[in-house]
């Protein structure tokens, strides 16, 4: 039998040299496996971004991965480095580091003393550049040797391109002159021959000219792939591929080696971490439980502590323990979350609030042996004082040791018709019309029908090539970016584990691996993020506290509130964390939380995950008592039983994976990094039939486990597990006892955290005043920059809006003004001008918001006032009263109204509907009290300012539409075809009337629509504004 | 004083469809890239919802097949400008005010023309002929003229003192204030010009500067406003961009005419006419198609130049449809016949054999060879002028081989024939190898071409030197897919 030879490719690119590799190093990794090499090596361009992928994918297929870069230097020549043991990998590593911290984010610059200075353990390949002429220049070859004695080749790549025998002569003429081996590599571009066209289109956006004057630069033929060995024994004399195999043997690292060092600044000196973690948690306990903690707790933590103990991962622990403190030292709220985060451990260092008296069943779950996840705490920080958390750990730990881990930004549909698009030369007007709404593209794949009516023939070949381009290209990574809040932080230097590169804004740096890749190698990472809600509630704690001198922390709010509980029933959640939006509002109702583990059912049920895995329905009947609560099997109730037997958490779905369908922990933990990863990769496909396999063998119904598969790719979709749940139902209870008892106190609280959240102001300080809170208009006189409280008519307090609402107020001169009002109050525009030194401009939009009112008179009267203000020469003391004063029209309530949503965005004036309402009731509509009051199936005409549209991914095509009243608001549902026929009133009005008929459930009510009028006309000029389609 | 303002509300639009009546929802837009706005769309558009002001994505969502033209502004002032040298039939005082007003003065003319009113219709037929939809008024001053026809009031105010009652309920946008100014008068509750009069001189010149109340001065005729008047060209020239490509004689008939039209006013503005006309076709795909019209007699009589031409186009034969009409007269004289010079001069004889051969064998027989950075080989060369011998396409390809160390190599290794075959040739396969008068040698070297997918031309090939039995060396090449059939593609010298 002819066996053919081994052969190791060691010059390979994946899709992370952006724009060049037109395969995914886990398609190379598979090829390479399946076509039996010996070993491949990844060598993207200046870049180790894809060896983690690559790794893994090498480890599933047992196929020897080595890791290299290709380099070209400013100073020639063009070569690629590999890895050989753990040591040169760190020069690696730094080389990279070094040459894209020199450049540009997205480039590099590197030139041979950097290489000789850092990277002379790694091997070199040497690629001649090839210029015309018999002979090539020798030089950088005889450099190459003296910097690497023994371990520098040169490559030769022959590409069939009429050229190689020619080619071959010179390299081996080359070798004999430097005294450098040669050795056989491919130059590999793509996996497969059947990349070249996507390879091809690659390198036209890359150059940016159209494929069909990209000429000579694309290559000239599709021999950049990996290719059969059969097929390299017949280019290359077997000596060359011997040469691969030997080359591989001397490269011996694998990512496993890795292993990652957590700092030691965390630990006092001369304490050793498990001690000072059990002293920090002894501490927490006696603060947590001043009586002492119950027995169950006690033994929970020692639990805990061993397990961490086990797994040394108390530093870690700590590092997060850390950052809390500081925040903490400084007074910004913050809270845990992730699987870690809701651990007693967590609770006594003070990183969650979770407090086990109210959820003792969440506890026990969140570190789990078998489970083998690294521990994983996300922390959350008030979203506008982040950035000096942020600061802190660059302080501590040294900008050498602490960066950001990165986010893979991929090609969407939307980037990618557009390269491939201009690279295939459409032009420009057709791909703003193919990207301007996306609907041809179902969100896995491109429909023809839907393509067809956007006005394109999905026959067409032009249309088809792009199509099939686009289909290839998206999900391929386009550049690194940071990821929000994902911190790397280190014992070393972080550069001799990952490369670090330039982020885009200054001073910033990013690891080139995003945090899958770190999960992947049980790097750890802590996670800080941004949340407007926790500015919110902080505000409203100090409001409070400075309105009624009683000082509210996230622990000492009263639990379990029966009012609370009943405002959430009612869906009456406008401003509250997480349960306002529609759909959320939808679900009160229904679900009717009346405790905290409620809210956390609540937070998760209303995602993809659940509503995909048709879980939302049966779990509400059971609840409902209108299905009996059943278990197929005892395993089964352990993970189902606080969720009624039915899947709702990410958890319960993997764990279900292993008592239900047998999987192995190990399955399990690559199930959940693929659902993690699955809306970016894809990848769960393999997993359904082992699913459905498994758990038919294990005596469950088909139905049940696609079911729950569905479900997973719910999750893949957008993941929500139960740690997150919980702490997050925490500020949703936080927020909403705010909203029940502190009605102004919130409105103010969130109108000084904006933007944030569903709603805009408008809608806030309308729902707040439905609620009796007494809002006050923005007047020079008393409101400050921020919405403050003052004491209002009642006992209850009233919210003065702030100067920060007028738009186009400087913030500089809106401070002046307060400044010189704590002077002495002013006596008139021109004093105002005077003494706060307001420019012209700042005092027209002060006039324009009505903020002048108390010192002018009407806005007219105002704005004459404001522009008669001479410029850097405010009016002298009485110099207005020698001018005559016009007599000018106050403008109309509807004028006042107009101009209120300009300059403020809201009113507190009528509701625009207000003014029309006559008008309405001749065309016979309902308002929107009105309509609550209907009965299910009665017709309805109704009328509202649009101020929200929504087209949910899991609603197949309905749009859901939000109107608004002086009475409330009112939820339309429009189905796909009254949608398409009505499409310009749908997506046109401002004011939009409906007609159609009332569906209810309970106190959910929707108006089904038949029926859409634009009757915009009738607001004349009134500027509002819809949120749509977020 | 008297002046009569054609105000063009439509003009950024009609420069488009004047050529060819639209349709067809049609929309120009202005601005760039996710800011594109329709500035103005005509009456199908505006019936499917489309509406000034509204983005391009919304107007798309509107109208499925959308003509979206880009406004043109220099193209708006030249269609002005021929406008203006057309008034010039009805007054010697022709003002522009640019972007979209011409100001006749035509107290003078008014009895000429048989009264005002006379004067209007003739104008406003006039424009509607040429294809603009305009509003007239006139006033005693320019600025009132102007706002009234701006405003689309047909009014027509003798006398001066009429002019505050009148101006006083326009909107303030007739002024032409900056965004600033009129954010400010609106603030101030100030709607019309009626409100801005009554507010205290000194007060407002304060406010809003001098300017504004010298604007409104000048409007009210309380100080002078003189207008510099349009001098026209003495050469004719006019085209027309035609909408969807003409490709029959009638259809170009429409916009001819209307050309003609345009040329009868500019004629009749100097008294006089012409003898000959030069229009020229040009084509979609490069290249045009001229019409020469010579007269016996000068002539400017649109109807009958229409006639004439009627006759002429339908013996033109159209290689392509026709993309745009320009019609350019240079010789404006006067009307009365004059004697004709038959005798052009005679042409420079140029002694170079390439125009001497083009002259006897036709234009397009004698050409040269370029080159084009492509790796199909059949498309690596195109014709291109004798002598210039320079890449025709894929230049910036070209430029980028610069730097690409495989291709700038390979241009000079690569071994390519110098005679190829119009078709690669289907070779005879005897025993696995090429036959062709006896079995072909293959050559050890392999050049391996796959490429230009891009436009539905993709080969894959395997090309070969091979010697026949003869000695030829040939170049051949076989597929890589379907049959693996043999060709010859070329021979060497």
């Amino acid at each position: 039998m002819n066996t053919l030879a081994d052969y190791a490719e060691l010059h390979c690119l994946s899709n992370f040299s952006f724009l060049r590799g037109a395969s995914h190093p886990e398609e190379l990794v598979e090829r390479a496996a399946a076509l039996g090499y010996v070993a491949l090596a990844i060598t993207d361009e200046c870049s180790l971004a894809g060896a983690v992928r690559a790794h893994l994918a090498a480890r599933d297929r047992q196929i020897k991965l080595i890791l290299g870069s290709e380099f070209a230097l400013s100073d020639g020549p063009r070569l690629v480095l590999l890895a050989v043991d753990r040591v040169s990998y760190g020069d690696l590593s730094e080389l990279i580091t070094c040459g894209r911290r020199a450049a540009g984010k997205g480039k590099y610059s590197l030139e041979r003393a950097d290489v000789a200075r850092i990277a002379t353990r790694c091997l070199a390949l040497w690629l001649p550049e090839e210029i015309p002429g018999p002979v090539l220049d020798p030089e950088p070859g005889l450099w190459l040797r003296q910097y690497f004695p023994g371990s520098a080749w040169i490559a030769v790549e022959l590409m069939r391109d009429g050229l190689d025998g020619a080619r071959l002569a010179r390299l081996a003429d080359l070798g004999r002159q430097t005294g450098l081996p040669l050795v056989a590599s491919g130059d590999v571009h793509m996996h497969v021959r059947a990349r070249r066209a996507l390879q091809d289109t690659l390198t036209a956006i890359r150059l940016g000219v159209p494929l069909e004057e990209a000429g000579c630069a694309l290559n000239a033929n599709g021999e950049r792939h990996l290719r059969t060995r059969r097929v390299l024994a017949r280019l290359y004399v077997p000596e060359l591929l011997a040469e691969t195999k030997r080359i591989a043997g001397r490269c011996r690292f694998s990512l496993d080696e890795l292993r990652y060092e957590y700092p030691e600044e965390v630990v006092p000196t001369g304490e050793m971490p498990a001690a000072y973690l059990a002293r920090l948690v002894t501490e927490g306990l006696g603060r947590r439980w001043p009586a002492g903690a119950p027995a169950r707790v006690r033994g929970l933590v020692a639990h805990e502590l061993a397990l961490i103990a086990e797994l040394g991962y108390e530093p870690y622990f700590l590092t997060v323990y850390d950052i809390v403190r500081f925040a903490r030292a400084r007074g910004i709220l913050c809270q845990g979350r992730g699987s870690a985060a809701n651990s007693v451990v967590c609770y006594c260092l003070g990183i969650t609030e979770v407090d086990p008296d109210r959820i003792e069943t969440l506890f026990e779950r969140f570190i789990s042996r078998e489970r083998n996840e690294p521990p994983d705490i996300d922390v959350d920080f008030e979203h506008d004082r982040r950035e000096e958390v942020i600061q802190y750990i660059y302080r501590k730990y040294g900008r050498a040791r602490a960066a950001l881990a990165a986010t893979v930004i991929t090609y969407r549909p939307r980037s990618a018709v557009r390269d491939v698009g201009k690279a295939l030369g459409l032009a420009p007007e057709q791909l703003d019309r193919l990207t301007a709404n996306l609907q041809w593209w179902d969100g896995r794949d491109v429909v023809p029908d839907r393509l067809a009516e956007a006005g394109f023939d999905p026959a067409n070949p032009a249309i088809r090539r792009l199509m099939e381009r686009v289909r290839e290209l998206l999900g391929f990574p386009r550049h690194l970016s940071q990821h929000v809040g994902g911190f790397v932080i280190a014992r070393g230097p972080l550069s001799s584990l990952v490369p670090i590169e330039n982020a885009a804004m200054p001073e910033r740096t990013v690891i080139q691996w995003d945090k899958d890749d770190l999960d992947a190698l049980g790097l750890l990472k802590v996670d800080c993020l941004a949340l407007g809600m926790l500015s919110a509630i902080h505000r409203a704690f100090d409001l409070i506290e400075a309105v009624q001198g009683r000082r509210l922390t996230m622990a000492s709010l009263p639990a379990e509130d029966p009012a609370v509980y009943a405002m959430i029933q009612r869906a009456d959640t406008v401003g509250v964390f997480q349960i306002e939006s529609r759909a959320q509002m939808a679900m009160l109702p229904r679900l009717r939380p009346d405790r905290f583990y409620d809210l956390v059912i609540e937070v998760a049920i209303v995602r993809p995950g659940p509503i995909q895995g048709g879980m939302v329905h049966p779990y509400l009947r059971r609840r409902r008592g209108e299905e009996p609560v059943s278990y197929p099997s005892e395993a089964v109730r352990e993970v189902l039983a606080r969720t009624l037997g039915v899947p709702i958490f990410q958890e319960q779905v993997i764990r279900l994976a292993m008592v239900a369908a047998g999987f192995s922990a190990g399955e399990a933990d690559r199930l959940r990094r693929a659902m993690a990863a699955w809306h970016r990769r894809g990848g769960l496909e393999h997993f359904e039939q082992r699913l459905i396999d498994g758990m038919r063998a294990n005596g469950y119904t088909e139905d049940f486990a696609r079911q729950i598969f569905a479900q997973i790719q719910g999750f893949g979709e957008y993941g929500f597990p139960e740690s997150h749940a919980a702490s997050f139902a925490l500020l949703v209870y936080a927020s909403a006892w705010l909203k029940c008892h502190e009605p102004a106190a919130f409105l103010c609280a969130l109108l000084n955290s904006q933007p944030m959240g569903f709603y805009s102001p408008a809608q806030l300080v309308q729902d707040a005043r439905r609620h009796g809170v007494e809002v006050r208009p923005a007047d020079v006189r008393t409101s400050d920059w921020d919405c403050t409280l003052e004491s209002g008519r009642s006992c209850a307090p009233a919210v003065r809006l702030g100067l920060s609402l007028v738009r186009g107020l400087s913030r500089a001169g809106a401070r002046r003004l307060v400044e010189a009002r704590m002077q002495a109050p002013f006596t008139g525009v021109a004093d105002l001008a005077r003494r706060a030194q307001l420019a012209r401009h700042d005092l027209g939009m002060l006039a324009a918001a009505g903020a002048l009112a108390g010192l002018a008179g009407h806005r007219h009267v105002a704005h004459w006032t404001v522009a008669g203000v001479e410029p850097d020469l405010p009016l002298l003391e009485g110099r207005d009263v020698a001018e005559a004063q016009p007599l000018l029209r106050p403008p109309t309530e509807g004028e006042n109204i107009v101009a209120d949503y300009a300059s403020l965005g809201l009113s507190l004036r009528r509701h625009p509907l207000a003014l029309l309402r006559l008008h309405l009731d001749r065309l016979g509509v309902h308002c929107a009290a009105a309509v609550r009051l209907l009965s299910r199936g009665s017709p309805v005409r109704t009328a509202g300012l649009v101020i929200g549209r929504q087209r949910p991914g899991s609603a197949g095509g309905v749009i859901f539409v939000t109107l608004e009243d002086e009475t409330g608001h009112v939820n339309v549902i429009v189905w796909p075809g009254v949608a398409e026929r009505e499409r310009r009133a749908l997506l046109g009005a401002r004011l939009l009337v409906v007609t159609g008929e009332i569906q209810r459930e309970g106190e959910v009510l929707h108006v089904i629509a038949r029926c859409l009028e634009d009757r915009s006309e009738l607001l004349g000029a009134l500027v509002t504004h819809s949120r749509d389609f977020r | 004083m008297l002046w009569l303002c054609l105000h063009l509300p439509d003009l950024a639009l009609e420069i488009f469809t004047r050529g060819a009546p639209a349709n067809d929802p049609l929309v120009v837009v202005c601005g760039n890239g996710r800011k594109r706005r329709v500035a103005l769309c005509n009456a199908a558009a505006r019936g499917r919802g489309i509406r000034p002001d509204m983005g391009l994505n919304a107007a798309h969502a509107l109208a499925g097949s959308l003509r979206v033209c880009e406004r043109d502004r220099e193209a708006e002032r030249v269609a002005l400008d021929r406008l203006a040298a057309w008034s010039g039939q009805f007054t010697s005082v022709v003002s522009r005010t640019p972007p979209q007003a011409l100001l006749l003065e035509v107290a003078g003319s008014c009895r000429l023309f048989g009264g005002l009113e006379r004067l209007k219709e003739m104008v406003s037929r006039g424009v509607a002929e040429l294809g603009y939809r305009a509003s007239l008024a006139s006033a005693p001053t320019p600025l009132a003229a102007s706002w009234l026809a701006q405003d689309g009031r047909e009014a027509c105010v003798t006398r001066q003192n009429a002019l505050a009652a009148v101006l006083a309920s326009l909107p303030l946008t007739c002024l032409g204030l900056t965004a600033k100014q009129s954010e400010t008068l609106h603030g101030m509750g100030v709607r019309t010009i009626g409100d801005c009069l009554r507010l205290p001189r000194d007060g407002l010149a304060r406010r809003m500067g001098p300017e504004l109340i010298h604007i409104l001065d000048r409007a009210l005729g309380c100080v002078p406003d003189p207008r510099p008047a349009f001098v026209a060209p003495s050469v004719f020239a006019s085209s027309l961009p035609l909408p969807g490509a003409v490709s029959t004689a009638e259809g170009l008939l429409f916009p001819v005419r209307r050309l003609l039209l345009e040329l009868e006013g500019f004629l009749r503005a100097r008294d006089a006419g012409t003898r000959s006309l030069s229009l020229s076709f040009h084509h979609a795909a490069a290249g045009t198609t001229p019409v020469r019209l010579e007269l016996v007699a000068p002539s400017r009589d649109a109807a009958y130049l229409t006639l004439l031409l009627r006759e002429r186009l339908d013996r033109v034969a159209l290689p392509a449809p026709v993309e745009e009409v320009s019609l350019h007269v240079a010789d404006p004289c006067p009307l009365a016949p004059r004697n004709l010079d038959f005798f052009a001069p005679a042409q420079a004889a140029e002694g170079m054999l390439i125009e001497r051969l083009r002259a006897r064998l036709g234009r397009d027989a004698v050409r040269g060879l370029g080159q084009v950075a492509e790796h199909r080989p059949e498309r690596a060369w195109t014709y291109a002028e004798p002598g210039s011998g320079a890449a025709v396409r894929g230049g910036s390809g070209r430029q980028l081989l610069q730097g690409s160390a495989c291709t700038s190599h390979g241009a000079e290794d690569r071994k390519r024939p110098l005679w190829l075959l119009r078709e690669p040739m289907p070779l005879e396969v005897r025993g696995e190898r090429p036959y062709l008068d006896g079995m072909l040698v293959l050559g050890r070297e392999r050049e391996r071409i796959e490429s230009g997918w891009w436009d539905g031309q993709d080969i894959a090939r395997d090309y070969f030197i091979a010697c026949s039995g003869q000695g030829v060396r040939l170049w051949v090449y076989r597929e890589l897919a379907g049959e693996h059939r043999w060709f010859l593609h070329g021979m060497f010298a």
